[in-house]
């Protein structure tokens, strides 16, 4: 489990994250809903100590973050985290260099079913062959988590149909999976719990199904009274 | 199981918890005999992916049908569709009252002597029935 | 350990064209000067020896050569110095900026994050060290070309330390002395340290680190500067000896680079954001 307790962060006297607290449970699709700016991606970054929090606490299986924390948890970004230079191969290569968990089988895999040509070079991909790629990085590693920031965002059509069938497959199976995006659109399905962010705190926090049986509710539901109110 | 099989077209409303919907499918497809009595199904992870749904989902649909006796695992075999007649009778009968119920409720606004109804509803049904045996039977030297 | 080498290895095969081209843009400077400057000594002995025949015998030694070409020499060194201490800024900057963000990959490996700032440390030392490797070694194949193309009745040997000494740069790069080699490169050392230091001051503050980071370096400049100026290094009657206020200033130095390199440890695995 992936706990988030009391976390506040600022910036120039700013706050970007106030009092925030939430679980992504393993075995779970839980995703950040909230507009641009809601402090979404900052919060991922916290998890992977990209960025200093100011108050709270971060745990992960209950153990605060550390350099092994990087072969138990995976985080995908919203963009290029390899040297443009460097060709996709030599990116995956890196990748089995330094990562005890990586599945080099599970990366040729998944380069066949988003159909990446190896010896392309990074700088050369386009946006919607950038967000495969990434999601190769992250998800042929054998860990117990992913992170995902706006895996959807700025692709087109086929691809993002493409990426969502990974999230009914065998990849993302028993893993905790903690994603964040901005429209909830086609994933809607997928996902098991809800938390509903809004300009740095946590305003709902729910369980999508129970939601639906208990009050009939979609999450775009949800989402309308928290906005409207 | 092929895919194409009355697994794609699925489409979910998000308003329902989807594991019930992926149950009422079920029950539709026993009732329209895509499924037979005792037909071996798709396992969580193979559903997960035919539907694009979480396989956690799945696996709660699949729990819920094993507790509905719908489906029925044994050992480590692959889940089937169960093969007791009367609980597949149930299913025909609770679908069937369901469609009718909802059809009552529209109906029911406009004032209408139930005879009529009746004579009414049979002519569209035999009507119905006839051309879709024709487009079968159509279908069939064609394939 | 093992993570920390893939991680210099990654930083020199990331420059390894820069690196190649400064070595190439010295060997053609130089080596075109030499043959230039030679053909040129040889014609205009040519020219002379239609009035005085004996220049035709006089001796040509390679340091005077080396001597007499000194600016085409050094013009790739300072090329060379300059991409180099642009580098020392660009090796962390060059991870933020662009379309990529390598850093977010550098700092979620499951490696402690100070082999990070040594990897780049040592890069940047590799570089220097292999471009000071690669003019002795060019400056070995000069003396070959030389004693090629001047006739051979005519070469008049010169000592290796005669042609070290015969350029400005080369006795900067190369001290004769090795406690000069020890103190010229340590400073080096230090300041790239520090400068290290206050990069990731600013990357962990922003905009109010640029300024925390320009004091950083301030107070680094006047610890070392301060001491030598007020025992009076330079008067004759200061209180203590010349070798003492060595002494304080190597201990401040050494304070220093301790205090850099934790500081920089510290901001790396606690302070950074992407």
């Amino acid at each position: 489990m992936i706990e988030v307790k009391n976390m506040s962060k600022s910036y120039l006297r700013r706050h970007v994250l106030k009092d925030v607290s939430f679980t992504a449970e393993k075995g779970q699709i839980t995703c950040l809903i909230g507009i641009n700016g809601a402090g979404k991606s900052t919060i991922l970054k916290s998890i992977m100590g990209l960025s200093p929090i100011k108050k709270g606490q971060i745990l992960v299986d209950g153990q605060p973050l550390d350099k092994l924390t990087y072969e138990k948890v995976a985080f995908i970004p919203d963009h290029l985290t390899m040297p443009l230079g460097m060709k996709l191969a030599e990116g995956l290569q890196f990748m089995a260099d330094f990562y005890t968990n990586w599945e080099p089988s599970r990366a040729e895999e998944l380069m066949d079913f988003f159909q990446l040509d190896a010896l392309e070079k990074i700088g050369n991909m386009s946006k919607g062959t950038a967000a495969k790629y990434n999601l190769v990085l992250g998800l042929a590693q054998k860990t117990e988590y992913v992170l995902m920031d706006e895996p959807f965002s700025g692709i087109d059509l086929f691809s993002r149909e493409l990426i969502a069938e990974v999230f009914s497959s065998h990849l993302i199976e028993d893993r905790g999976v903690l994603l964040t995006t901005h429209e909830i659109g086609e994933i809607e399905q997928l996902i098991d719990k809800a938390v509903i962010m809004q300009k740095g705190t946590i305003v709902r926090e729910f369980n999508c199904e129970e939601v639906r049986s208990a009050e009939g509710k979609s999450i775009v539901d949800v989402m309308r009274e928290v906005y409207r109110s | 199981m092929k895919t194409g099989d009355g697994w794609d077209e699925v489409t979910f409303n998000n308003r329902d918890p989807v594991y019930l919907q992926v149950v009422q499918h079920f029950k539709e497809q026993i009732v329209t005999s895509k499924l037979g009595a005792g037909q071996v199904i798709p396992s969580r992870r193979e559903l997960g992916a035919l539907l694009k749904i979480n396989p956690n989902t799945a696996q709660r649909a699949y729990k819920e049908m094993e507790e509905q006796q719908l489906i029925v695992t044994e050992g480590n075999s692959p889940s089937r569709i169960t093969s007791d007649a009367s609980i597949l009778h149930t299913i025909r009968s609770e679908l069937l009252e369901v469609a009718v119920d909802a059809f009552v409720a529209s109906v029911r606004k406009i004032d209408i002597p139930v005879e009529e109804l009746l004579d009414l509803v049979k002519v569209k049904y035999v009507e119905e029935r006839s051309t879709e045996i024709r487009s079968d039977a159509g279908g069939d030297k064609y394939d | 350990m093992n993570r920390y080498l893939k991680l210099v290895h990654m930083e020199i095969h990331r420059f390894r064209y820069v690196l190649g081209s400064l070595m190439g843009i010295t060997m053609i400077f130089q080596i075109s000067a030499l043959i230039w400057q030679v053909n040129s000594k040889l014609s205009m002995d040519r020219e002379t020896a239609k009035q005085f025949p004996e220049s035709l015998f006089s001796q040509i030694s390679f340091h005077e050569i080396v001597f007499s070409i000194q600016f085409w020499f050094i013009i790739p060194i300072l090329v060379s110095i300059a991409v180099l201490s642009l580098y020392v800024f660009l090796i962390w900057y060059r991870d933020w900026f662009g379309r990529n963000t390598f850093i977010y990959r550098l700092l979620m490996l499951p490696t402690a994050r100070r082999h990070i700032y040594l990897a780049k440390l040592t890069a940047i030392l590799t570089f220097v060290f292999s471009l000071v490797a690669f003019q002795l070694l060019l400056l070995v194949i000069e003396k070959l070309i030389f004693n090629m193309i001047v006739p051979a009745d005519r070469i008049q040997s010169s000592h290796f330390s005669d042609v070290i000494a015969a350029n400005q740069a080369f006795k900067e790069l190369i001290p004769r002395a090795f406690d000069q080699f020890v103190f010229s490169y340590g400073l080096g050392i230090m300041a790239l340290i520090i400068i290290f230091t206050a990069i990731l001051i600013e990357r962990s503050y922003r905009m109010v680190g640029i300024v925390y980071a320009a004091l950083y370096v301030f107070v680094c400049v006047f610890a070392v500067v301060f001491p030598l100026l007020s025992l009076g290094i330079d008067r004759s009657n200061a209180y203590l000896y010349p070798e003492e206020i060595f002494g304080i200033v190597f201990g401040i130095c050494a304070v220093l680079l301790a205090a850099s390199v934790w500081l920089g440890f510290r901001l790396l695995s606690k302070k950074i954001a992407v």
